[in-house]
């Protein structure tokens, strides 16, 4: 540190600014003045220049108040200068495009913008709702805890709303939004967040090692602070090192910088999270380009430089329009040639508000007092304040602020007690500055309290992270360079490069003593810590006094550091209240959880791609473009979509479609799509025992060219799922799953292979997406396949009967795999082919089929097909089932071993009285059942303690020509013949049915054979 | 067998990959693609103990290595790109002749592997041009930075809840990714979202 004086820019002020002089300066700044940009704000129409923000251009048109608060409607302006705005949050763009909450500091104009104020009502400068501020005493912390209590239905219906309309900030655009958002994974050898003079040197350092580099800055452009004070490095303008460091770095292949790219959070291993702000900067984003992306950093080593939060000073009125950060009132008039006043007082606890002092004064501002609240006098602060020729209060505060939509003048308290009032339309405050611990605290490191800084740091990195600049602390700008070059060398050297020493530049001198002022003590009025949930010091009284202690408890009773700032102006003042309320320390007091993101986020970056329909991938089965041609209903069953129905025309409801298509199966031939059922195929000499261990029934004895029903159990005894097992060769199966278990069943057969039966020489591999299978069902079914299938294979009863399986050929030489199995309970057939060739199989069927009256079907039909014949799906195999439950017990084999052999036999599993499957029927054939109806003896009470089961799948049978259904039913088999109670409470049905044999229709299983 | 009448399989992106420019029309496309359509695929996986057997009758049959790592080796009109533990890809090239591929292959390999003839159950893509790898990274996760990884280099891994495998083919890049058929329009979804902004060109059809 240098007690020098600390600008080495300060040489005669400039003229004083005239009371009608423009607040923009004639030259200087950051801002094109060759072009203009037009944008309204409330409706007024204003200009602006390219390189301002919406705040820098306000304040150059004159405009203080842009918004109201949040609770008490209080007048604010503009605090800052970057992404910590707690107050100048406004509603941007229009219609669709609307996004509230929008922080005027950062968004970057362009022609055309459109903002406007929230949380006013009429307007802006005439709020209705600002006399919530008269109710301050009733509406302070825990307000609505205590008063909105009862009744609870008034919650919803008056509580809320009036809450919500009374406290909202913006609002939402309430229509769904016209752009596109993207999402992106970068990898790097080094990511450096921030720009600034850390972290420029940091990437430059480690590009120059030759590493893979990411600099993410989350301003439009590169610089930091460097953009904002007036310094010069190697006695040049800063400016220059800056374009010439850029310059550099862009230069360099493997340097990738992104600007207006906010590094939002830090997770697991390296991994980042930064949110790009592709075309936030123009009124709508060309065409085909996002408007914001969200990337995923995967960095080998991180440097984190994202410099630090000056703190605001607490006392009251420190929130009227005119008070502002002091380094935020440097950014305006050095970077944006914008004055926010013409007669400045600075309140400050430390040397770099000195730098305020300077460079009002150099841009001819009317710098009327200093108001250093340190005891002892600084000699830098005073020989800024002798240089703007101000008045210098040492030890003093500022104990009032006049004026209501602005600041008019305000009381200055001297360090003998003395009040004077002094006019000024601008207060620049400074508390000292918080380094941005943020991206190193959100995996859980507490941050550490330093006494000389008056500030929490990061101590407990993340693995692979480093801090650089005023990030980890280092204030001064040698300090930043020096640890910038440092954090670069380290980063590149840990990932195999090695970095060069670089001179440090020679710099202007500087200092950044500060000594700590936590409130302005012995006066009346609020004081605000927290401006956006407008929480005052006496929030944090009260809290003490209710008892709230924890600093997380204070922040949840107060709201302290909530809301979309996440409090980072008003944090550290907290909690140091907080300890001073309770008599500890800070560090002792500790801080609130640092979470991810670090700015707010919207929902639409998150999703990216995956919006609407794309929120999922969607499976199509080899047919679909058929079925679509069809007019088929589609129905999602996982990811996949599956043709539910095919409506004819003239058919008034699914019902009528699906009876029309139930009649056709049993009476002629349908053809349905079933590629979707999973299809593993098993090889190996261990093939045949891996199956007899892996299913509850038999598989090595199954004969070459047949096929068996199979059941499979979970370790815990319970069904986990059924399909067909068929045997193409001596060590060659391919079992089929059901489509929504296939996944599922894939890894249990995988873990069983790993794990269980290591020793088995057996190979598994998913064939789902290689074969096009469609079930062809009904007495005409061989007739519709004998066109198909290549003459040359005999499917006769005789050599093809019920079971067999068969390698073939169909249309004319394409492979094929022919399964007689029956799901319909008719005489039945899958044939499958490549998937490429489904398409061309459902034409040549349906074609084949158009004599003997085909019709296709979907889902539906087969689910009414599956209930008329009591086969289970997964509506039975619930995951609650057992195989007795399911009547399958006949399938468990008593003579060889099977994953969930012995647990299937746990007394409650077996117990007498369990819910075993039935059949129902409506005692009044009329009557609808329902799925999910509940099962009572008859003349018993629906109650939870009468309930004997429920329904679990029911269908309209056209067979039958009434309603059927399947149960869950105590006593099962043993109360066939009886009458029970079916009651629906969700959809008032009551009705009696009778309990019967699961198997409706067919029940010696004739029609398989034909 | 093969019939004159014999049907032509339809392409899973048949509705989708039709030829010509789609996002961006200024300037040169960012990326290229083209549907790829070998004349074979299957899935080899090596039977117990027999992973060195295996790979001594791969380098008699087709004259090269069988990758025991994420790589790609191609020979002989047949590229073996890994795709697990003792697991691989095996494609042949568009105008190999020893057709039924998958066929040929498990009589060959008969005892040291299984095979599944996989050729309908992918949808392949070729990938290239200088924006390539920025709309690549939009699903991704895998680094495809020259540096991590290059020609004949080969992942497995997830885009936009899809299984992909991608290998590499030529350094200038060019790449080669394989889905799922039943997900390869939406696939195609998110590789026409992602490269709209750079433009991207459809060719062959």
């Amino acid at each position: 540190m240098n007690d020098a004086a600390p600008n080495a820019h300060s040489a005669a002020p400039a003229r004083r600014l005239g009371d009608n002089a423009p607040l923009r300066l004639a030259e200087g700044g950051l801002i094109d003045r060759s072009r203009t940009l037009a944008f309204t704000f409330d409706g007024q129409r204003y200009l602006g220049h390219p390189g301002d923000t919406l705040a820098s251009a306000l304040i150059a048109n004159g405009v203080r108040l842009v918004g109201r608060s949040f609770k008490y409607h209080r007048p604010r302006g503009i605090l800052s200068a970057g992404p910590e705005e707690p107050n100048a949050l406004v509603e941007l763009r229009s219609g669709a495009r609307r996004e509230p909450n929008s922080r005027a500091t950062t968004i970057e104009l362009y022609d055309g913008l459109v903002a406007a104020s929230q949380n006013r009502w009429p307007s802006l400068k005439y709020d209705l709702l600002s006399i919530n501020g008269l109710a301050g005493p009733i509406i302070g912390a825990g307000f609505y805890y205590k008063t909105f209590m009862w009744p609870a239905a008034w919650w919803e219906k008056v509580y809320e709303p009036l809450i919500r309309r009374a406290a909202g900030l913006g609002r939402a655009a309430g229509v769904p939004d016209p752009d596109t958002y993207d999402k992106a994974n970068l990898h790097c050898d080094v990511l450096v967040v921030g720009a600034g003079p850390a972290g420029l040197m940091a990437a430059l350092t480690a590009g120059r090692a030759g590493a893979r580099v990411v600099l993410c800055e989350d301003d439009f452009r590169l610089g930091g602070r460097l953009l904002l004070d007036r310094r010069e490095i190697d006695g040049r303008s800063a400016l220059n090192w800056v374009a010439a460091t850029e310059a550099e770095l862009a230069a360099m292949p493997e340097v990738r910088i992104l600007r207006r790219t906010s590094v939002v959070a830090t997770y697991d291993h390296g991994t980042y999270a930064a949110v790009e702000r592709v075309n936030d900067h123009v009124a709508e984003p060309p065409s085909h380009e996002p408007r914001q992306r969200l990337w995923r950093i995967v960095a080998t080593r991180c440097v984190v430089a994202a410099g630090a939060t000056e703190r605001p000073l607490v006392f009251p009125g420190n929130d009227r329009p005119g008070v502002m950060l002091a380094g935020a009132v440097r950014a305006y008039v050095n970077r944006f040639a914008a004055i926010p006043g013409r007669r400045a007082v600075v309140f400050a606890t430390n040397d770099d508000a000195a730098r305020t002092v300077d460079d009002l004064a150099h841009c001819g501002v009317d710098v009327v007092a200093v108001v250093d609240a340190r005891p002892q006098a600084s000699a830098v602060m005073a020989d800024a304040t002798q240089r703007a020729s101000a008045r210098h209060i040492s030890g003093g505060a500022v104990t009032r602020v006049h004026g209501r939509l602005g600041v008019e003048a305000v009381d200055i308290r001297a360090a003998n007690g003395a009040t004077a009032r002094v006019a000024c339309d601008l207060v620049c405050v400074s508390g000292g500055w918080s380094p941005n611990v943020h991206l190193a605290s959100h995996l859980g490191g507490r941050p550490e309290w330093d006494a000389t800084l008056a500030a929490f740091v990061a101590r407990n990195l993340p693995e692979r992270m480093d801090l650089a600049g005023a990030a980890a602390g280092d204030l001064a700008l040698a300090d930043a360079f020096t640890q910038g070059h440092r954090a670069g060398s380290a980063a590149a050297e840990a990932c195999g490069f090695s970095a060069a020493s670089a001179p440090i530049p020679l710099l202007d001198p500087e200092s950044t003593a500060t000594s700590p002022l936590w409130r302005v003590t012995g006066t009346r009025g609020k004081a605000f810590v927290d401006f956006q949930n407008d929480v005052t010091t006496g929030d944090l009284e009260l809290a003490h006094r209710e008892g709230f202690r924890s600093v997380e408890h204070m922040k949840r009773y107060t709201t302290l550091g909530m809301a979309t700032d996440q409090g980072k102006t008003s944090n550290v003042n907290g909690l140091a209240l907080m300890a001073e309320l309770t008599q500890t320390s800070i560090p002792a007091t500790g801080t609130t959880t640092f979470r991810p993101p670090y700015l707010p986020v919207a929902i639409g970056t998150l999703a990216g791609h995956h919006r609407g329909k794309e929120f999922r991938p969607t499976r199509l089965a080899p047919t679909h473009t058929w079925a679509k041609e069809q007019g088929a209903i589609f129905v999602e069953t996982g990811l996949w979509l599956r043709a539910q129905w095919y409506p004819t025309p003239g058919e008034k409801d699914w019902l009528e479609s699906v009876d029309r298509e139930v009649r056709a199966v049993r009476s002629a031939v349908g053809i349905c799509d079933v590629s979707t059922l999973g299809k593993i195929d098993v090889q190996g000499p261990g093939a045949a025992a891996f199956l007899d261990f892996l299913y509850t029934n038999t598989m090595s004895t199954l004969a070459i060219g047949r096929a068996r029903y199979g059941l499979m159990l979970r370790e815990d005894g319970f069904v986990m799922d059924d399909g067909t097992v068929s045997r193409l060769g001596p060590e060659h199966y391919v079992v089929t799953t059901t489509t929504a278990n296939a996944a599922g069943v894939m890894a249990h057969m995988e873990h069983a292979q790993q794990w269980l039966r290591p020793g088995l020489d057996v190979t598994l591999a998913s064939v789902s997406e290689q074969w096009a299978q469609l079930s062809v069902a009904g007495p005409r079914s061989r007739d519709v396949l004998r066109a198909v299938v290549d003459p040359a294979h005999d499917i006769s009863d005789a050599a093809f009967p019920y079971l067999a399986v068969a390698e073939v050929s169909a249309m004319g030489g394409i492979p094929a795999r022919l399964f007689r199995i029956s799901y319909s309970g008719e005489r039945a057939y899958e044939i499958a082919v490549p998937a490429g060739y489904g398409d061309a199989l459902v034409r040549a069927l349906m074609d084949a089929g158009r004599a003997h009256g085909i019709v296709p079907y979907g889902t539906e039909t087969l689910g009414v097909l599956r209930i008329e014949k009591g086969h289970v799906a997964g509506n039975e195999i619930s995951g609650q089932t057992t195989a007795r439950d399911l009547g399958l017990g006949r399938m468990l084999s008593r003579k060889k071993d099977f994953i969930g052999r012995a647990l299937a036999e746990r007394p409650a599993l077996v117990a007498a009285g369990r819910p075993a499957l039935v059949g129902l029927k409506p005692v009044d054939r009329s009557l609808r059942l329902r799925a999910g109806a509940h099962l009572v003896a008859q003349g018993a009470e629906p109650t939870a303690a009468n309930d004997q089961g429920y329904v679990t799948s029911v269908a309209h049978s056209p067979t039958l020509g009434h309603w059927i259904g399947l149960a869950l039913l105590s006593g099962g088999a043993t109360r066939h013949g009886e009458r029970v109670r079916v009651w629906d409470p969700v959809r008032s049905g009551d009705t009696l049915a009778e309990v019967c044999d699961p198997v409706f229709y067919d029940p010696a299983g004739e029609r398989l054979h034909g | 067998m093969a019939d004159a009448m014999q049907p032509l399989p339809l392409s899973a992106l048949a509705g989708s990959i039709t030829p010509g420019r789609k996002g961006r029309r200024s300037g040169g496309p960012g990326v290229l693609v083209e549907e790829v359509r070998p004349s074979g695929i299957a899935t080899i996986i090596a039977r117990q103990g027999q992973t060195e057997a295996l790979a001594a009758k791969v380098r008699l049959d087709l004259g090269c290595d069988l990758p025991l790592k994420p790589r790609r080796v191609d020979s002989a009109g047949v590229a073996l790109i890994w795709a697990g533990p003792g697991r691989w890809l095996a494609l042949a090239a568009a105008d190999h002749v020893d057709a039924p591929f998958a066929a040929d292959l498990e009589t060959r390999l008969s005892g040291l592997a299984s095979v599944m003839d996989q050729g309908h159950a992918l949808s392949l893509l070729r990938l290239s041009g200088p924006r390539v790898r920025d709309a690549l990274a939009k699903g991704f996760p895998i680094d495809l930075h020259p540096r991590a990884f290059g020609p004949d280099d080969a992942a497995i891994t997830l885009v936009s809840h899809i299984t992909a495998h991608i290998w590499q083919t030529r350094a200038d890049p060019v790449y080669e990714v394989a889905v799922a058929r039943s997900l390869a329009a939406s696939f195609w979804h998110w590789l026409e979202a992602s490269a709209a902004e750079y433009g991207l060109q459809i060719e062959g059809g």
